[in-house]
């Protein structure tokens, strides 16, 4: 449970495999509500990490914020050993390298597909971080192929039932062949199929060395998609940190962050 | 079982009423009475109307034609000249001759002819021939009275030769000009007339804005017909034209409004996420082939010849 | 209110694109330097909404529905520049997808229903709720007020637009080659529809949904509301440092409504009843002679500046009506300056700063996870 840990990463010279780095964070919405509190995390180049707890408790905020899309009211975020700022991300090159190495899936497919055809929008990271259009062009043929979903290209995102939304969804991040995948509730509202499909793949990414975090309160499939557990109380702090078979070990503290309802902690 | 009154810690309470087994506020059979359609089944029916309307031009877009294998850059380059040309044209015989060409052009395009023109003569007749009906008469139309209905001080006052000219004039050119947009609109897939409007050199910007509100027609589509059925599900007999049904489409908009808000944000991050930085880069490219090239010629002589009749036919 | 390919002349419709297209552009650099990335899923999601809005059926007391367009909802909610994009990409879509509203008079459509309709409903809603707290009852009535009032004012430009068509174009034997209906006939024909069902159509739906978010999202309210206080007791004390009635304001707008409204005396065919001139009189009434006493009269006054409006060439008609606007708006700004000084005792204090350009920044940080 050492990640947690803040103290034991004082060293100012950064340790090439601790990708991202957060000291200290909290954040309000609003600065009103707040969402994120004292919160200090580390994760390390290949790791799988699950962050867990109840609706509202922050682990949503805390992948927007690895991703760059909300900053910290206090506290400090790292990654790949460059400081990551709303100021830091309006240089180019910056911001062109800090997208490219960190992709995410939002739990919501139809915030992002958003473009007029699936080809598009798969196209659309790429493009953006400045690849030439031939590349791009096949880059989004071979994505289609790996995820067995040639025929969609053409269609229009309406077109599409919520499955299918999700592998474009995934697709549209892994054409960027990103370092770190964040993945929002991946597994929620998914049919059983659909659900194993996306455990295999987060696997293989996993095997292929990719880092992955993904904030989840799906817990049969935990020891499948992480190496490493995060659970968030509801009142936005890390409270545990340690491998799915400690957490799942620990029913009390799972109550207590209503990630179980009582009478099934007492059943099991 | 940890609660302390037996249930289920954190259970919801539900109230009586809703256990029973009884029936429902009303126990009704089918003896209500029925009005025409309310504005709930208006509404949602135009939903899916769009929806039927969409799908259907995207098959016609992917059939075998000749409409569907010219770039679409050129295909809006010709509707324009050729809406210019309808819109120049003084002599009936010019606007038939237009009107015959758009029918030619809907049968080389694979295009059931039969739905080409109910589409345009359905449209025609209600927004047009009723509206410019009373302009045959004296009264808007000053000329020649050929048919005379009533006199009005000694003077005869009825139907005139200018207004009945008038009249044609409007119908045809309104038919021919629904024809052509028709033509366009239905032979070309939605996200290559977008790219064409690119190529066209509108903004980059706005042509992204355009696509990705047509996407978000669809999805806010689908809470809003959500929405109405709904509420028709949970009114009984037929909805009635009150302040509440004003309240409810009121509450519907601010809801979608509030839904859209939360959304243009979410799409934002989602945007900004893969590198999105204020300008857009698309995929889309597109070269004029020779058969493009032809038939903008066919258009341009088209057009020249259509001008050149007219201005014999009717000269100024 | 969309008007079809066919209605008018390719001359009216190249003028509709000539006015159109700056006034979008000058939108564009606006919302794009207010919400900088932000701007394309914003106003996106803005098109869409006016697209749907368009297709609800808002149902009106009578009995029976009609739809708004929603220009003046979305002008309060982000501001007329906004709407103006908004409403024109809406526009977009029905006429390409749809075929409603025609190609060649997108531009007539986009400044009628896009520009038109937002500024005049906007200006409306400023005007009737100034100093009116968020959550107060005469927002509401701004805002039907600003609907009824918005597509009636676009409702009336169709009908200048449709009227102008058969006296500037028609062929040799005075067929209209365009719509044939004159001014008289097209503006009553808009105004009436508009004015009875589209107008409280649009109006009712403007109201209820400002209504609707002072209860339930008062945070989407106040993005193009900054500095506004949110209840009574706040509106009160912002409304004794306001500034008073400002003549020069008032004089300009008085000028400029009767500007506008001046192609409406075309409808009126004939000279003005009771301002013929005594000969005219004489001749139309078959009268013996010119009574006495108007004989003696008429007479009276005959030391004016421009006799007869110069009547010769139409720069000097033009010259007599731009002096005419000068004065009226003189003596309106004369009148309004005295009710100032007699009934305005309040003490002039310079308005708070920072009143806008703070706005769609915050639209959407809700609490959302």
């Amino acid at each position: 449970m050492s990640h947690a840990d803040p103290t034991s990463h004082a060293d100012p010279t950064p340790d090439p495999q601790e990708l991202l780095v957060c000291r200290h964070l909290s954040y309000a919405y609003l600065e009103r509500h707040p969402a994120l509190d004292d919160v200090s995390l580390t994760v390390r180049r290949g790791e799988r990490v699950a962050l867990l707890g109840a609706n509202g408790c922050g682990k949503s905020t805390l992948l927007k914020v690895l991703d760059g899309l909300v900053f910290p009211d206090a506290g400090s975020y790292t990654a790949f050993g460059a400081p990551v700022t709303e100021d830091s991300l309006e240089d180019e090159q910056m911001s062109r390298g800090f997208r490219s190495r960190v992709g995410f899936v939002f739990q919501n497919s139809d915030a992002q597909v958003f473009s007029p055809t699936v080809r598009e929008e798969i196209a659309f990271g790429p493009l953006q971080l400045g690849l030439s259009r031939d590349e791009t062009a096949g880059r989004v043929d071979d994505v289609l192929h790996m995820l067995g979903i040639p025929d969609l290209a053409d269609r229009a995102p309406f077109q599409l039932s919520g499955g299918q939304k999700k592998k474009v969804a995934i697709a549209t991040v892994l054409v960027m062949s990103p370092e770190v995948l964040l993945f929002d509730e991946p597994t929620a509202a998914l049919d059983p199929r659909t659900r194993y499909w996306l455990v295999e793949l987060i696997e293989r990414l996993g095997t292929a060395g990719r880092t992955i975090v993904h904030a989840t309160h799906d817990l049969d499939l935990l020891h499948r998609i992480a190496d490493r557990c995060v659970v968030f109380s509801e009142d936005h702090r890390i409270v545990a940190d340690g491998t799915p078979e400690e957490i799942l070990r620990d029913r009390r503290l799972l109550v207590e962050v209503n990630l179980v309802h009582p009478a099934a902690a007492a059943v099991g | 079982m940890t609660g302390a009154d037996g249930s289920h810690a954190g259970a919801v309470a539900v109230p009586d009423w809703l256990v029973q087994q009884d029936v429902a506020l009303c126990p009704c059979g089918c003896v209500g009475r029925r009005r025409k359609a309310s504005f709930l089944t208006r509404t949602i029916r135009g939903g899916s109307g769009i929806l039927q309307q969409v799908l259907f031009g995207e098959d016609v877009a992917a059939a075998p034609g000749l409409l569907q294998r010219i770039d679409p850059r050129t295909k809006i380059v010709s509707l324009l000249a050729l809406l210019v040309v309808a819109g120049l044209a003084h002599s009936m015989i010019t606007l038939a001759a237009l009107y015959a060409l758009t029918l030619g052009l809907a049968a080389a395009s694979a295009m059931p002819l039969g739905f080409f023109v109910r589409r345009v003569w359905l449209f025609v007749p209600i927004f047009t021939g009723i509206v410019v009906l009373p302009a045959t008469l004296s009264v808007v139309t000053p000329g020649h009275v050929v048919l005379t209905l009533w006199h009005w001080h000694g003077v005869a006052e009825g139907i005139t030769t200018q207004g009945l000219l008038a009249a044609a004039r409007v119908v045809c050119r309104v038919a021919a000009s629904i024809s052509l947009v028709v033509l366009l609109t239905l032979t070309t897939p939605w996200v290559r007339l977008l790219a064409a409007l690119r190529g066209l050199g509108v903004p980059r910007i706005v042509v992204l804005i355009v696509g990705m509100a047509y996407r978000f027609v669809f999805l806010l589509l689908g809470s809003v017909t959500d929405m109405f059925q709904a509420r028709q599900a949970r009114t009984p007999g037929t909805p009635r034209h009150d302040g509440t049904a004003r309240a409810f489409v009121g509450a519907g908009v601010g809801a979608l409004l509030g839904k859209s808000a939360q959304l243009s944000e979410e799409v934002h991050h989602a945007m900004l996420a893969r590198g999105y930085r204020g300008d857009a880069t698309t995929l889309e490219r597109h070269r004029l082939r020779a058969a493009d090239l032809g038939y903008a010629a066919a258009v341009v002589v088209v057009a020249a010849a259509l001008i050149w009749g007219d201005h014999v036919l009717v000269p100024r | 209110m969309h008007i079809p390919d066919g209605y008018l002349s390719p001359q009216t419709c190249a003028a509709g694109f000539v006015v159109a297209v700056p006034v979008l552009a000058t939108a564009a650099a606006r919302v794009k330097r207010r919400v900088r990335t932000r701007n394309v899923p914003t106003l996106a999601v803005l098109a869409a909404v006016s697209f749907l809005i368009m297709m609800f059926n808002v149902p009106i007391p009578d009995g029976t529905t009609a739809h708004a367009v929603g220009g003046a909802l979305i002008a309060i909610l982000l501001g007329p520049w906004a709407a103006a994009i908004a409403v024109t990409v809406a526009l977009g879509f029905q006429a390409l997808l749809f075929g409603d509203g025609g190609v060649l008079s997108f531009g007539v459509d986009v400044v009628n229903m896009a520009v038109i309709l937002p500024f005049a409903g906007y200006g409306v809603y400023r005007l009737v709720a100034r100093g009116a707290a968020l959550t107060a009852r005469r927002r509401v009535l701004a805002a039907f007020l600003a609907g009824y009032v918005g597509i009636n004012v676009a409702a009336l430009c169709v009908g200048i637009e449709l009227g102008i068509q058969p006296d500037l174009f028609h062929d040799a034997t005075g067929a209209p080659l365009y719509s044939p209906y004159h001014l008289a006939q097209s503006i009553p024909a808009m105004l009436l529809a508009h004015l009875t069902v589209a107008g409280v159509a649009e109006g009712i739906l403007t109201a209820a949904v400002l209504g609707y978010l002072q209860r339930a999202n008062l945070p989407l309210l106040r993005v193009n509301h900054p500095g506004v206080p949110v209840d009574a007791a706040a509106a009160d004390a912002e409304r004794t440092r306001r500034r008073r009635l400002r003549p020069g304001v008032v004089a300009a707008v008085v000028v400029a409504a009767l500007v506008v409204l001046t192609p409406l005396g075309l409808l009126a065919p004939g000279g003005a009843f009771g301002e013929d001139s005594p000969q005219d009189l004489r001749a139309a009434l078959g009268l013996a002679a010119v009574p006495a006493g108007l004989a003696h009269y008429s007479g009276f006054w005959h030391d004016v500046l421009f006799p007869g409006y110069l009547s010769g060439s139409p720069w000097t008609y033009i010259v007599s009506a731009v002096v005419g606007i000068v004065v009226v708006g003189l003596v309106v700004w004369g009148a309004a300056t005295l009710a100032v000084r007699l009934f305005g005792r309040r003490v002039p204090v310079p308005p708070p700063a920072a009143e806008r350009e703070d706005t769609v920044e915050q639209v959407t940080d809700g609490p959302a996870r």
